[in-house]
């Protein structure tokens, strides 16, 4: 039973997840994504960090589309699953509004 | 003083001193300075003579030198025969460089105002008072007003970062650059057609359009070097310029263009491209987008209907673009630099970009390249989310495709006025003059009155120093450590280059760097600068260690190898992944995809529209004070056509007045043909407010007093041109 609940509260997690992404396009806060994205991600997706080294202009905006329609795919998704759909939202606006082809592509800091 | 120092003065040296005692003893000990006038025993002897590497600051090239110092002082500044970037030269502005070290006008201490904004009445205080004094302010504003109530602003600098990072740390996003009164537009045209801003490789093209650009006088390197070099080689070089500038007397062909016409010029040159099918076939089928759309386009855009616009005759435009396809790929329209002039100067430049297109001239030798750019490291550091903090920027969504990062000084400066969406209250600025560089003095001022506080750090009392409320004084590029910067440089790659102190910083002065650690400690936010400047360099060499050692034996590091070929097969980074003739971005946002000519207004008689420029020995405002290049010029006067002065009833040199909707200057006439009759022109830098600037103060007229803000609809780029002005006898 327990670990039916585990698996239920898992694929909810996915859900609340995706449904967020799928989402993000309207109202997300990229500044506020900017914050979230140094302080959840780069720990691993920096120089010399455990994964592969990240910024808005890694990807293009179509890119980033395609990670955020769905995230269960990632590798990090356990993490994702442990951000509010707002914080995803937030995260998303950032890296797709200074993609690489974006208006705005993030200045290397 | 030394006895022996005193007998070798000569009377030019005693007078020089003596004038700049008296301008000093004003405000501050002039003892360095008047010790590096003077003449030393033994001068110049090879012996006691030490060389130190540097980079230029007199503007923003950052070419290579050489500094000759003596005993800590600079005799003078040689060119650095590595930097491969500027070809191994120092212009006569990069000389002078050693009298703005040596300046007695500069700033000395950190200074209070005691009277009314600009009134020009200074109390000197302790670094201790002054930054408790800006720590108090940053803190108070930003807890009333949340922190985006305070604004930053930086000029091009290589300790700018370091204000950007502090702004972040505080917590504010209204951060803005000098850029958006230069040349936000021009990199906004070639990255939305592109997905990059290319460099030109002037030295290998072949046939060279430069509209409106002049790169003979407004210097950059390796461009002005390589545009000579070329011409040697029997390069051709068309300009398209309403005056009649030291690169138009170089040019094969100059056509004095209808100003705002030059999108009119370029259109016709694609129709004539692709009526005769004279393009790069190949190329357009697999690099680009919209190409048929772009047909139809220019189908409208004929030569002679040109003409009428340009003022340039059908059977030459024509011509030069039959030329110009037969020299391509090896051909160019010159992109430019500053494109801070019309309301669509996004669209014009994107005219400019498709061009190229056509000609295929993409990462070919002589035409657009991005060469191999290294790529120093950086300290991150993880700044705080002020959830208090508005959404966006002041100046969001007052232009369709605003920058984010470097925002627009006119759409913050009539946020800041308006008090809309949210107050701004507090400014800083680092080595930036938008009193004197942006259009519209009056509302700068205007909307520094709306203020409780303004701060600016930099070396000599400038006009936005002078309207300020605190004053600090920073060293000059000879006198500081500074990171490491990376550039490009056209057909020589690229390279990176640092500067470390050739001689102690002198008075007060302390570099910027240091100012927003010592801030940022009082606002107990030490930790984001818990570094100094060698952690900051030690972290960009990081992966680049044979850069630190080129820097120390040879004062620059140069990337060699080819500067083309480099991006074959690669895709673009823009939406299709390809050059984007026909932008379905702007599409989307309701933009033209395609540029569209506007016709530029008509000039009512007795009217003249008044253009932006340069010549070789000023940038801007901060070199027309320095005492070496004011004697080559020492008051801007307003170039007017024979004719109409003679309609005017106005002489060469008389007094006249110029009238715009923005204001009203005085200045004397330079009557001359090397302008057209409906277009009047004088240089940037003079008419000033600020009595710190001695040899210039009380010189002629100020352009940004004319100048109407107007800006560009895309980008929110300044719009300088598109001000007309009237021209009478005082």
């Amino acid at each position: 039973m327990v670990k039916r609940l585990s698996i239920l509260a898992i694929v909810m997690a996915f859900l609340v997840v995706s449904i967020g992404v799928t989402m993000a396009g309207e109202g997300g806060n990229a500044r506020k994504g900017k914050y979230l994205f140094r302080k959840t991600c780069r720990s691993c997706h920096m120089a010399d960090g455990s994964a592969k080294e990240l910024s808005p202009v890694s990807k293009t905006q179509a890119d980033w589309q395609v990670v955020f329609d769905d995230i269960s795919k990632l590798q990090c998704k356990d993490e994702w699953a442990a951000l509010s759909e707002k914080d995803t939202k937030d995260i998303y606006s950032y890296l797709y509004g200074h993609a690489f082809d974006s208006p705005s592509p993030a200045k290397c800091k | 003083m030394p006895e022996t120092k005193t007998k070798m003065m000569s009377r030019r040296k005693f007078l020089q001193m003596s004038g700049a005692l008296a301008a000093a003893t004003a405000v501050a000990d002039p003892c360095r300075v008047l010790y590096a006038l003077t003449k030393v025993a033994g001068e110049n002897d090879p012996a006691r003579i030490k060389e130190v590497f540097s980079a230029c600051d007199m503007c923003f090239n950052k070419c290579g030198l050489i500094a000759q110092v003596e005993n800590n002082v600079i005799r003078k500044l040689d060119p650095n025969p590595k930097s491969l970037k500027s070809r191994g030269m120092l212009c006569a502005r990069g000389n002078a460089g050693v009298k703005q070290l040596y300046d007695p006008d500069r700033l000395k201490y950190p200074l209070l105002r005691k009277g009314a904004r600009g009134e020009g009445k200074w109390m000197r205080l302790t670094w201790d008072q002054a930054l408790d004094h800006a720590a108090e302010q940053l803190d108070r504003i930003g807890k009333e007003y949340t922190r985006c109530g305070f604004l930053f602003m930086a000029g091009t600098d290589m300790q700018s970062t370091f204000v950007h990072q502090f702004a972040e740390a505080y917590g504010s996003y209204n951060v803005i650059s000098h850029e958006s009164n230069c040349l936000l537009s021009r990199n906004r045209a070639f990255l939305d057609t592109y997905g990059v801003m290319p460099t030109p490789d002037v030295l290998n093209c072949k046939y060279v359009i430069m509209p409106g650009a002049n790169r003979f006088e407004a210097i950059v390197t390796p461009d002005s070097m390589d545009l000579m070099s070329a011409k040697a080689k029997k390069s051709k070089l068309v300009v398209l310029d309403p005056r009649f500038t030291k690169t138009a007397a170089f040019a094969d062909e100059w056509y004095p263009i209808k100003p705002g016409t030059d999108m009119a010029f370029f259109l016709a040159i694609a129709h004539v491209i692709i009526a005769e099918e004279l393009y790069d076939k190949t190329f357009v089928k697999e690099m680009t987008s919209g190409f048929e759309e772009l047909r139809e386009h220019v189908k409208q855009y004929t030569p002679q209907w040109a003409q009428v616009e340009t003022d340039i005759p059908a059977r030459d435009i024509k011509r030069i673009a039959r030329e110009l396809a037969a020299a391509a790929p090896s051909a160019m329209v010159y992109p430019g630099r500053r494109s801070s002039d019309y309301e669509d100067s996004t669209q014009i430049r994107r005219s400019y970009a498709i061009v190229n297109a056509l000609l295929g001239n993409w990462d070919r030798e002589g035409g657009l390249l991005v060469p191999k750019k290294v790529k120093p490291g950086s300290m991150h550091i993880e700044a705080p989310f002020y959830e208090d903090n508005p959404d966006d920027r002041v100046d969001a969504g007052r232009a369709q495709m605003m920058f984010d990062e470097e925002g627009s000084f006119k759409h913050t400066r009539d946020a800041v006025i308006e008090g809309k969406p949210y107050p701004i209250k507090g400014w800083m600025t680092y080595k930036t003059n938008p009193m004197q560089t942006g259009a519209n003095r009056d509302k700068t001022i205007e909307m520094i009155h709306k203020l409780d506080f303004m701060m600016t750090v930099d070396i000599a009392m400038s006009d936005t120093a002078w309207m300020a409320d605190l004053v600090l004084p920073a060293p000059s590029y000879l006198e500081r450590q500074d990171p490491l910067s990376a550039f490009l440089a056209s057909s020589t790659c690229s390279g990176v280059i640092t500067r470390d102190p050739v001689v102690p910083a002198m008075f007060e002065s302390k570099p910027v760097f240091w100012i927003v650690k010592e801030l940022a400690k009082r606002l107990d936010l030490g930790e984001f600068f818990d570094f100094t400047v060698d952690d900051f360099r030690k972290a960009q060499l990081k992966k680049i260690p044979e850069v630190a050692k080129a820097l120390k034996e040879d004062g620059v590091y140069n990337v060699s190898g080819p500067s083309f070929g480099l991006h074959k097969g690669k895709p673009f980074k823009t939406r299709s992944k390809k050059i984007e003739l026909y932008n379905t971005r702007y599409r989307d946002k309701g933009i033209d995809p395609m540029p569209v000519y506007n016709k530029p207004k008509v000039i009512p008689k007795n009217y003249f529209r008044i253009v932006v420029g340069r010549n070789a020995y000023i940038t801007q405002s901060a070199s027309t004070n320095n005492s070496l290049l004011w004697e080559l010029e020492k008051e801007n006067k307003l170039w007017i056509h024979p004719k109409p002065a003679a309609n005017l009833n106005i002489n060469d040199n008389e007094t006249i007045i110029v009238k715009s909707s923005a204001g009203k200057v005085t200045i004397k006439a330079r009557v001359t043909k090397e302008t057209r009759p409906d277009t009047v022109y004088m240089d940037t830098g003079y008419g000033v407010l600020s009595k710190g600037l001695t040899n210039i103060f009380g010189k002629g007229a100020c352009i940004a007093e004319v100048l109407e803000d107007k800006a560009d609809k895309i980008s929110g780029n300044m719009a300088m041109h598109e001000t007309l002005v009237t021209v009478s006898k005082a």
